[in-house]
C-alpha cells in the first residue's frame, strides 16, 4: 500500500490540475458575465426553440436510421470493409464549414438533388428541414461509430440462444442487444446529441435561417457584441447539459448493479 | 430419435446415430462436436433431419451451450421466462422449482456457481417445451470437486423430464455414465454403444484413448510374437496369432506386476517410479519405462520396493491393428 500511495497522489495531483485547465474557460465566463445587465438579445428565445426543437428531431432521425445500420455493422463482416470505415471516417473528418458546403453544393436550390427535392415541397436551404439536416449530417457518424461498437460488446452467443428460446431475429434484438448495449447506446445518443445541438459551421451554410442558438451567437457578437453572447451561452449550457448528463448517470449507476 | 446431419463448411463432418436417454457423444476437441449441435439447433448451415431446414426459432431444441450463455442483464427466473409468453413468472418458479433453484431465481448469473448456473440453463432450455436436449461440455465449466455431483443431478434431470438428451463432450466421466455412447474419431463415428460395452471392448486405440483408458501406446508385433514398444527398445511378449504389424495396444493398470529389478525374472523391464497417486483403497504408480509411462495400480499397503520392475502378462495386453 505505501509504495502506490506517492503515486497515487501524483495521478490525483495530475487529475486535478487536469480538471482545473479543463474548468478555467468556464471559470472565465462566469467573471466575464455582467450579472448586473443580464438580458437578452432580441430573437434569443426563439432560437432556444429552434435549437431544441430541430436538434429533438434530428436525434430522432439519427436513431431511427442509425441503429439498424451499426448493428448491421456489427454483426456483418464482408469483403470491402474498409471502404464503409473510410466512408465513415470520412464523414468524421470533414471540417464542419465543409460539410456544409458539400451539402449545399448537393441539396441547395440549383444542386442536382436540391431542385429535385424543391419540386417536391421540400426546400434544403434556410429552412427548418435544412437544420435537421445539417445537423443530422454531422452527428450521425459519431453515433453509428458509438452505437457499433455498443452492439459489438453483446456477445453474439446470447443473440442466437434467444433465437433458439424461440425468438425470432427482431425480438431477439429487442430483447437482448438492446437491453445488453444500453449503456454503450445512451453514451451514443449523448454524443450525437452534443454533436448536433453545438453543430455551428454545416447550419451556418445550409440554414443561416432559421436560427439555432450557435448561430445565434455569432449573429450577436458581431451585431452586439460579447455581452449579448454571455446570456445565450448560458441557457445554451442549461438546456443542452440535462439530456446527456442524464443519460450518462443512468449508465454508470447501472454499471454499479 | 434419429439423428443424421452432414455440414460442409466449415468443415466436412456427417454423423448419423440415436438419441436415446441420455447420449454422450465423445470426440476430442477439434472433431466438430460443437459445430454438430450448433447445426441441429440452427446456428450454423447444414443440412439434416430432425428440424433440417428449419429457421432457429422454430426447432423444437433445448440448445445448452458451454458456459450455458444466461443473459447477465436478467436474473434467475426472467432468464426462465425468456422462453415463456404467458403466466411467465409463475411458469418460470415452477421449472426452477423442478432443477432445485428456487432459491436462487431473484439472483443474478454472476452470482451463481457453475453448477448453478448449468441448472438455470437446463431449466431455460426446458421452458420451450423441447423435443431434444442438446448439451454442450457439460461439465467443462464445473468445480472438480462439486462436478460427480452436478452431473449426477444433470442426468437425473433429464431421466425425470423424460426428454432425449445429447451431450458432446471429451470428459470420459461424462461418457461413463450416459444411457448411451457415441465415439467420435478423426470426425467418423467408430462405436456405438453402452458404456458397459464401450469399455469393456473399445474397437481401436482411439477409442480406448477417448474413454480414458490409461497404458494405450503405439508399438509393433513381431513375428516371434513379442511386442515392441518405443522401437524396440522395450518388448514384451503377446498373445498375437500369426498377426505382425503396426499397433495400438493397452494394458490394465492393475494387471500390471510389478517386480524387484534384482531378480531378474523373465520379460521384466526396469522402471523408475515418476508419482504416486493414493486413491482410497488403491495406490496409482506413474512409472518411467524408457521413453514412455505406465500406470500400475496396486493395494495401498502393498511394499513396493526399489530399484522397480514391471511384468506384462501377455494375456493381459489388448492390441488393435492400427489403421495407416
Amino acid at each position: 500500500m505505501k509504495s502506490t500511495a506517492p503515486r497515487s497522489r501524483i495521478s490525483a495531483f495530475i487529475s486535478a490540475a487536469t480538471l482545473l485547465l479543463l474548468a478555467a474557460p468556464f471559470i472565465g465566463l462566469a467573471f466575464a458575465t455582467s450579472w448586473r445587465h443580464f438580458g437578452f438579445a432580441d430573437g434569443d428565445g426563439n432560437a432556444i426553440a429552434v435549437s431544441l426543437g430541430y436538434s429533438v428531431l434530428a436525434l430522432i432521425l439519427i436513431i431511427a436510421l442509425g441503429t439498424p445500420l451499426a448493428w448491421w455493422l456489427a454483426r456483418h463482416r464482408m469483403r470491402g470493409q474498409w471502404l464503409i470505415d473510410a466512408l465513415l471516417l470520412l464523414a468524421l473528418l470533414t471540417p464542419p464549414l465543409a460539410l456544409g458546403l458539400l451539402l449545399a453544393s448537393m441539396y441547395g436550390p440549383y444542386a442536382p438533388a436540391g431542385s429535385m427535392l424543391e419540386r417536391a415541397g421540400l426546400v434544403l436551404t434556410n429552412s427548418g428541414p435544412a437544420f435537421v439536416m445539417a445537423q443530422f449530417y454531422s452527428a450521425l457518424p459519431y453515433y453509428v461509430i458509438a452505437a457499433r461498437a455498443a452492439f459489438e460488446s453483446v456477445p453474439r452467443e446470447l443473440e442466437q440462444i434467444a433465437l433458439t428460446l424461440g425468438h425470432s431475429p427482431w425480438r431477439s434484438f429487442v430483447h437482448v442487444s438492446l437491453p445488453m448495449a444500453k449503456l454503450g447506446l445512451a453514451a451514443a445518443i449523448a454524443l450525437a446529441w452534443v454533436r448536433a445541438l453545438g453543430e455551428f459551421g454545416a447550419v451556418l451554410i445550409v440554414a443561416y435561417y432559421p436560427q439555432g442558438i450557435p448561430v445565434k451567437l455569432w449573429v450577436n457578437l458581431q451585431n452586439i457584441g460579447l455581452d449579448a453572447v454571455y446570456p445565450l451561452l448560458w441557457v445554451f449550457f442549461l438546456v443542452a447539459m440535462p439530456l446527456p448528463l442524464i443519460l450518462g448517470l443512468a449508465a454508470r449507476r447501472r454499471r454499479l448493479i | 430419435m434419429r439423428i443424421d446431419y452432414r455440414i460442409d463448411t466449415p468443415i466436412t463432418l456427417h454423423a448419423a446415430f440415436d438419441v436415446e436417454g441420455f447420449t454422450v457423444l465423445l470426440g476430442a476437441s477439434g472433431e466438430g462436436k460443437s459445430l454438430l449441435l450448433r447445426a441441429m439447433a440452427g446456428l450454423t448451415p447444414a443440412q439434416g433431419e430432425p428440424f433440417g431446414g428449419m429457421p432457429p426459432q422454430h426447432r423444437a431444441v433445448g440448445y445448452l451451450p458451454q458456459g450455458y450463455a444466461l443473459f447477465p442483464h436478467l436474473n434467475a427466473w426472467q432468464n426462465v421466462a425468456f422462453a415463456l409468453r404467458t403466466q411467465r413468472r409463475a411458469q418460470a418458479l415452477q421449472l426452477l422449482e423442478r432443477v432445485h433453484m428456487a432459491e436462487f431465481a431473484e439472483r443474478y448469473p454472476a452470482t451463481l456457481s457453475g453448477g448453478q448456473q448449468q441448472r438455470v440453463a437446463l431449466a431455460r432450455a426446458l421452458a420451450r417445451r423441447p423435443q431434444l436436449l442438446l448439451l454442450d461440455e457439460p461439465t467443462s465449466a464445473l468445480d472438480p470437486v462439486t462436478r460427480d455431483d452436478v452431473i449426477a443431478e444433470l442426468i437425473s434431470e433429464v431421466h425425470e423430464f423424460g426428454i432425449p438428451a445429447l451431450a458432446v463432450s471429451h470428459d470420459p466421466h461424462l461418457a461413463a455414465v450416459a444411457d448411451r455412447l457415441v465415439l467420435m474419431h478423426e470426425r467418423r463415428i467408430i462405436q456405438i454403444g453402452s458404456p458397459a460395452e464401450v469399455n469393456a471392448n473399445p474397437v481401436d486405440g482411439s477409442a480406448a484413448r477417448l474413454l480414458g483408458h490409461r497404458n494405450v501406446h503405439r508399438g509393433r508385433i513381431d513375428g516371434a510374437r513379442r511386442l515392441l514398444w518405443q522401437d524396440g527398445g522395450i518388448a514384451f511378449p503377446v498373445n498375437s496369432g500369426a498377426f505382425e504389424g503396426e499397433v495400438d495396444w493397452a494394458i490394465d493398470p492393475d494387471a500390471i506386476r510389478l517386480v524387484h529389478a534384482r531378480d531378474n525374472l523373465p520379460d521384466a523391464a526396469a522402471v523408475s517410479i515418476e508419482v504416486r497417486h493414493v486413491m482410497g483403497r488403491t495406490l496409482q504408480l506413474g512409472v518411467r519405462c524408457g521413453q514412455g509411462r505406465l500406470w500400475v495400480s496396486a493395494p495401498v499397503d502393498q511394499v513396493v520396493s526399489e530399484p522397480v520392475a514391471v511384468q506384462l502378462p501377455a494375456e493381459a495386453i489388448r492390441w488393435w491393428k492400427r489403421h495407416s
